[in-house]
């Protein structure tokens, strides 16, 4: 019954049928948004989330070393490092047919993840440095333990960049094939709104860390609704003009579980985050020091790309692309992509542009 | 005619509210220097004055007024949001923000004790054992796992070490 009254074609005077035609698509469409609006509030379905095959590796303390199902025809195995503490990983896995790791495990990668995992107040003596020397690199030795290889890529994603490069410029004994910066800050003197907020002369990260001990979620998740404000307005007009899409529904759901699940930061990790990348920026000026050891970027001669999101206001193109230069690698590449932070590397965009310009890269070089 | 009479009158009406909304928000934000509002309105202003006019001029009501108005929202929402970076991308806000924060630092931090010695005390006089001393065990549950995986990587390099030797004394043999 429903559908004969969007399918026939009344005659109506000065109204052309084509006319007619548009304006029964368009009926037709708000009576699905009215639909799915309904169920949205009247019964939320949880989102299906993480759906490639893995398996538990390692774990230490609150960190898991994730396997994931693959044909594994590529070669070189990949270790993937994300941010530590603001969101969960499972961004990267967020759906069928819009999932990163979806997409590399099917092009034959060894795909591993670090899941740092969310930290608690027993956490809060851990520090930047202990994350980059003590975790990454037994997080690394095991990936390569499971997959059999004499060498490994790693991919640093956002914060997981520098944390990596830390490791790893750090480590130039380690066998490292190589290494791709996605959206990760490395010259932090151009990471924009947030390195003027974070500037020492109006934000004391002492006074910070040593009144509330660790960084709340909900302190992470102000600061980055602050940095654009007009999100959440757009998020849900976008919405409402295609609510009558059930796929867009779906992807929806998913992402805005995770776009609504921040998480804390411990509260040493954030002092020296703070304090000497955003406010010191010593990573590309070669006086960061890990472990006791100098991190020299130009010590990494593997191949190296670094990719760049037109509109990202986290990590604004200009503070990634110093990487290729700071390297000493032969081979290196800058790409700039459409889109920001995480629609570089989650949705629709990304699955165009990023993912198979990073698996391309990486299965010509492993 | 007098469709786009009244589609002009509410123009510009709107076109005031941008303007002065631009104004109070970058007097907010404490920029010295007279702003320019027409900069940031005026190309999704011309866009929207046109998408208008083709609508007044069509004759007929037609669905795409919907897409129209979904892009001027848009536009509208852009512009906006270039707006509030500018403002939020000066000095004087980060440093009102700043102060705002330390203010808030600066109650927190009492308070946040008080309460942690209030039930610390409250928790002591019940027998029940307080959240520190369930961070402390924590803390040495997580310190045990080092030590354990500290051990872990000794053995590792010993087995590896053992496999070298006894592969240099096979090929010795040999």
């Amino acid at each position: 019954m429903k559908d004969e009254l969007f399918t026939m074609t009344p005659d109506l005077p000065g109204m052309s049928p084509e006319m007619v035609a548009r304006w029964q698509e368009e009926l037709r469409r708000n009576a699905l948004r009215m639909k799915h609006f309904s169920e949205m509030i009247m019964n939320p379905k949880e989102p299906e989330i993480g759906p490639t095959p893995r398996e538990e590796l390692y774990r230490k303390n609150k960190s898991r070393l994730y396997r994931y199902e693959s044909k594994r025809t590529v070669k070189t195995p990949l270790l993937f490092v994300p941010n530590l503490g603001i969101s969960r990983p499972y961004i990267f896995d967020l759906m069928r047919k819009g999932s990163f790791i979806e997409h590399m495990t099917e092009r034959g990668f060894d795909f591993f993840l670090v899941d740092w995992g969310v930290f608690g107040p027993e956490d809060n003596d851990l520090t930047f440095e202990y994350a980059a020397t003590k975790i990454l690199p037994r997080m690394a030795r095991k990936a390569l333990e499971a997959s059999g290889a004499k060498e490994i890529s790693v991919l640093g994603y956002c914060m997981g960049a520098p944390l990596s490069l830390s490791w790893l410029g750090s480590a130039p004994e380690f066998p490292l094939k190589n290494y791709v910066d996605m959206a990760g800050p490395v010259d932090f003197s151009k990471i924009g709104l947030f390195g003027l907020w974070l500037d020492p002369r109006f934000f004391d990260a002492d006074k910070y860390v040593d009144t509330l001990g660790a960084i709340p979620a909900d302190m992470v998740k102000m600061g980055f609704k602050l940095l654009k404000p007009t999100m959440d307005v757009s998020t849900n007009l976008n919405l409402w003009w295609n609510l009558w899409n059930p796929d867009y529904v779906a992807g929806f759901n998913a992402l805005n579980k995770w776009a609504n699940e921040y998480l804390p930061f411990p509260g040493e990790f954030f002092r020296q985050w703070v304090k000497e990348f955003y406010q010191q920026n010593k990573l590309i000026k070669g006086q960061l020091r890990m472990d006791g050891r100098p991190v020299r970027l130009e010590s990494i001669r593997c191949p190296v790309l670094a990719v760049g999101a037109k509109e990202d206001n986290i990590a604004p193109p200009d503070c990634v692309r110093p990487l290729v230069h700071a390297v000493s690698s032969s081979d290196t590449e800058y790409v700039e992509l459409p889109g920001g932070h995480i629609s570089l590397i989650a949705g629709r965009g990304a699955s165009v542009h990023c993912w198979p310009k990073v698996a391309s890269w990486l299965e010509a070089r492993s | 005619m007098a469709d786009q009479t009244g589609a002009q009158q509410l123009f510009d009406l709107w076109k005031k509210q941008v303007e002065e909304g631009t104004r109070a928000w970058l007097k907010m934000a404490g920029q010295g220097q007279s702003p320019d509002p027409q900069a940031f309105w005026r190309p999704f202003m011309d866009q929207g004055m046109q998408a208008w006019s083709k609508v007044m001029t069509q004759g007929q009501p037609s669905p795409d007024l919907m897409a129209q108005w979904k892009q001027f929202l848009d536009q509208w929402i852009a512009a906006w949001s270039k707006v509030l970076e500018q403002a939020m991308g000066t000095e004087n806000f980060a440093q009102a923000m700043g102060k705002q924060l330390e203010g808030f630092l600066n109650q927190a931090g009492p308070a946040k004790k008080a309460a942690e010695q209030h039930i610390e005390a409250t928790l002591a006089g019940l027998g029940v054992p307080s959240r520190s001393q369930v961070v402390g065990i924590a803390k040495h549950i997580i310190a045990l796992e080092e030590k354990i995986d500290a051990v872990d990587d000794r053995i590792d390099t010993m087995l590896k070490r053992l496999e070298e030797l006894t592969a240099a004394v096979r090929k010795d043999r040999a």
